[in-house]
């Protein structure tokens, strides 16, 4: 009988049932929607942020940025450093290996352009290197990805362009470069004829340097398998207390914090996993980039969040609202059910019910219909999917059977009050 | 009279009422709440985005091999002054500390603090003079922590040498070639070094778009001479597409939230008018003429959206201001212009969600609404 008197309301009144389980399908998606882009836009705005390039940077031990500030020839061979092009896999191997999105092997060396005096340096490097690693696994790495800013004219080059260079704009300038045309570098005595393929405008010192593939640096400067420096571009979680203090000196962690710090993706701890893995090495973070990468994640972080909470405040009040004028709305039919002789609890429960079914249909669709909001947000902003969170799932669960709670009861209770022989007169 | 038919419905009808007004409000709220941060983003966004520090620096052109000492306050009057964060003047040279050469920078130590957040100093940023903020790279080869005191030696710009001492109030990390400097401030580097020379190079932080920083360079070179204006790339255009990604990040969820909120306020007050169809029979049959009837529930319609609308747009400035000192510790700019179109576009919604309704129950043969049917 209860049954049939659901099923009966549910039908007969098919068009306002539909209104409200569409509003509480629009709620629930928004909340849907909304909860899954919050979620996920740490991760997503975190990749964004590699635009800016690397955030560490990986030296021999020993090496020093002082050596550049005198001059002392790198070819002179006393002090010289370098780490093993062998060991780079390594990296990808570390326990947030897949946090690191990219890294680039460097040689630098001094040479002299078209037999002039002044020097300029001569940067080895991979530009999109196809890598496999030890794990079995294999990657395309490489400049072309790290260094999106740079403006090339003519082309960037490839790895195996054995015979091309790039020149950056402040030397080509002086030296009246253009693309296309053959350049003579010569290293230490030996020299090397190369046609210049593309001519970069980076906006910083490297438009001082020309680029060469590593392999052709390493030939020219007898340094096979070796590289002066690596720049790693890794996703890290922004610093705190623990990693500022680890930083600081490792040994002051117990052996939890060690824990806890060696497991999550602090710059630091990254930095600390990279030196095990790549023999005499030093990492450091370039605070520049890790540092205010962590403040505009928080920032954005909280914004989302607070949108999210000012967004579900709204659908919440929003369904409530609706749900508490269509039960009020039905004083009439609860009057004459009363005036039958419906018991309060017999009457609560079948107008409740009915909500909750609606509810419940909403809901399911509108989680759905959110799904595919996050979607359309995600794809025409970041370009990529957004992850599905299933802790998103009871959020909105609770969430809906929460608000239609709170929007049927009160009235239901108001509507209990009301006199049968009253309302059933109209007033 | 007709003023009075819309006033005492809505009196009369308290609780129904409210609940409609509620509805109106809360989509006003979060349409003039997020309007209003969407509005704000890129200005307090690019703000944090300055913790990336220097995006346009200054170097000597043509035969100058330095910048004449009075080039920050001229680059200024190119800048507006709330855009300008940061313009640190810097003097290189080589200084001796132990007989080990050394680079040692002469700076605006005030400036440097808001061109560079992102330095780590371990000790303090100096203050009084002779305090000097070492890299640490140069703390490394010199074995020296905050608070030693070192002597610096060397050559002055006029060929006479010199010794003065220092104290190490901080040591900074930062990753790159800072670490391999020791920076005190510009009258105690002229007062080794001499002040015949000039600037090295200018570092400003400034927070502007692209195109108003393109301006700025073209201003600066076409009226400064032999100053080269060079616009640090990796910072401005990484800020620029990661800038235009989370602002059409807002924009979407704006757009979302909106059309949802909107449809949600439009079925409540649906809902709110399709209960008064008998209301509508019963007039109809007392001899109302259907544009009587609609103009009266318009008029309900419209009182309750402007002053939904109203309240809309007051909490929705608070909601955004509370968003704004939470996240990004500043007050938001108020976007006039949000007044008439939250109101407009409230009263436009509740219009529009009330004519629905009434008009399917005008259509309608009054004795079968009355009826009930």
């Amino acid at each position: 009988m209860f049954l049939r008197m659901v099923k009966g309301a549910l039908f007969r009144q098919k068009g306002k049932m539909l209104m409200i389980a569409f509003t509480i399908a629009l709620g629930a998606s928004l909340a849907t929607a909304m909860l899954n882009v919050m979620l996920d836009v740490g991760d997503k705005v975190n990749q964004e942020l590699k635009t800016y390039g690397a955030n560490i940077t990986v030296m021999p031990k020993g090496a020093s940025l002082l050596d550049d500030l005198y001059g002392i020839e790198e070819g002179s061979g006393v002090s010289d450093q370098y780490l093993r092009e062998s060991e780079l896999g390594n990296i990808k191997t570390i326990f947030w290996a897949f946090n690191i999105v990219d890294f680039t092997p460097y040689l630098n060396t001094k040479a002299r352009l078209n037999s002039r005096n002044d020097e300029v340096e001569l940067v080895g490097t991979w530009f999109s290197h196809y890598l496999n690693l030890p794990t079995g696994e294999s990657l395309n790495t490489g400049m072309i990805n790290m260094k999106s800013w740079w403006d090339v004219s003519g082309e960037w080059l490839t790895d195996q362009d054995e015979n091309f260079v790039m020149v950056g704009s402040l030397v080509a300038g002086r030296n009246n470069i253009q693309v296309g045309d053959s350049i003579t570098i010569d290293i230490g005595g030996q020299t090397k004829e190369l046609t210049v393929k593309g001519i970069f405008d980076a906006g910083g010192d490297e438009d001082e340097q020309i680029y060469a593939p590593l392999r052709v640096a390493q030939e020219f400067t007898a340094r096979p398998g070796l590289i002066s420096r690596i720049e790693v571009s890794a996703l890290t979680t922004p610093d705190n207390e623990l990693s500022r203090r680890a930083a600081q000196n490792i040994k002051s962690l117990s052996i939890k914090e060690y824990e806890i710090w060696y497991c999550t993706a602090y710059v630091s701890s990254i930095c600390y996993q990279i030196e095990e893995a790549v023999t005499d090495s030093v990492a450091k973070a370039v605070r520049q980039v890790a540092e205010s990468e962590g403040a505009i994640l928080e920032k954005t972080q909280l914004l989302m969040l607070l949108i999210t909470i000012l967004s579900l405040v709204g659908s919440a009040l929003g369904i409530s609202n609706l749900v508490t004028a269509s039960v009020m709305e039905r004083s009439r039919e609860i009057g004459l059910l009363k005036a039958i002789g419906a018991h309060d609890g017999a009457i609560s429960g079948l107008v409740l019910v009915e909500i909750l079914v609606t509810a419940v249909v909403g809901g399911i669709s509108g989680y759905f219909a959110g799904l595919g909001f996050a979607q359309i947000i995600g794809r025409s902003v970041f370009g990529a999917v957004i992850d599905i969170k299933p802790m998103v799932i009871p959020i909105v669960a609770v969430l809906v059977s929460l608000v239609t709670l709170a929007g049927s009861v009160p009235s239901i209770r108001l509507l209990l009050k009301l006199r049968p022989a009253e309302v059933l007169h109209g007033r | 009279m007709y003023f009075r038919m819309i006033t005492s419905s809505l009196i009369r009808r308290r609780s129904r009422m409210i609940v409609a007004l509620l509805a109106v409000a809360i989509g006003a709220t979060i349409l003039s709440g997020l309007v209003t941060i969407y509005y704000d983003i890129p200005r307090q966004m690019g703000q944090e985005f300055r913790s990336y520090g220097a995006n346009l620096i200054l170097v000597p052109s043509g035969d100058d091999t330095v910048l004449g000492y009075d080039v920050a306050e001229r680059v200024k009057t190119f800048i507006a002054k709330d855009d300008a964060v940061g313009i640190a003047p810097y003097r290189y040279g080589t200084i001796k500390v132990n007989e080990q050469p050394l680079m040692a920078a002469g700076t605006d130590i005030n400036e440097v603090k808001r061109t560079s957040p992102y330095w780590f100093i371990t000790g303090q940023w100096p203050e009084a003079d002779k305090e000097a903020l070492i890299g640490q790279e140069v703390a490394d080869l010199i074995r020296l922590s905050p608070g030693s005191r070192f002597t610096a030696t060397g050559t002055d710009g006029g060929g006479n040498s010199f010794s003065r001492d220092f104290v190490v109030s901080g040591i900074v990390q930062t990753g790159g070639t800072e670490e391999a400097f020791i920076f005190m401030s510009l009258s105690d580097y002229g007062d080794m070094m001499g002040n015949s020379g000039g600037i090295d190079v200018v570092e400003c932080s400034i927070s502007a778009s692209q195109t108003a920083l393109d301006d700025i360079v073209s201003q600066i070179s076409e009226n400064i001479e032999n100053v080269t204006p060079r616009l640090v790339k990796r910072v401005t255009e990484s800020e620029g597409s990661v800038l235009s990604k989370l602002q059409a990040l807002v924009y979407l969820v704006t757009v979302v939230v909106l059309l949802l909120t909107m449809i949600c306020v439009a079925t409540t007050m649906m809902a709110v008018v399709t209960e008064r169809r008998k209301e509508i029979g019963l007039k109809k049959a007392l001899g109302a003429a259907n544009k009587s009837i609609v103009m009266e529930f318009l008029g309900e319609g419209l009182l309750l959206g402007a002053f939904g609308g109203l309240l809309g747009v007051a909490l929705g400035f608070m909601f955004a201001q509370t968003v704004s000192m939470n996240v990004f510790s500043r007050p938001i700019s108020f976007q006039s212009f949000l007044i008439p179109a939250t109101l407009i576009i409230s009263v436009a919604i509740t219009g529009l969600a009330c004519l629905i309704p009434v008009r399917n129950a005008t259509d309608v043969d009054p004795a079968i609404v009355l009826r009930g049917e």
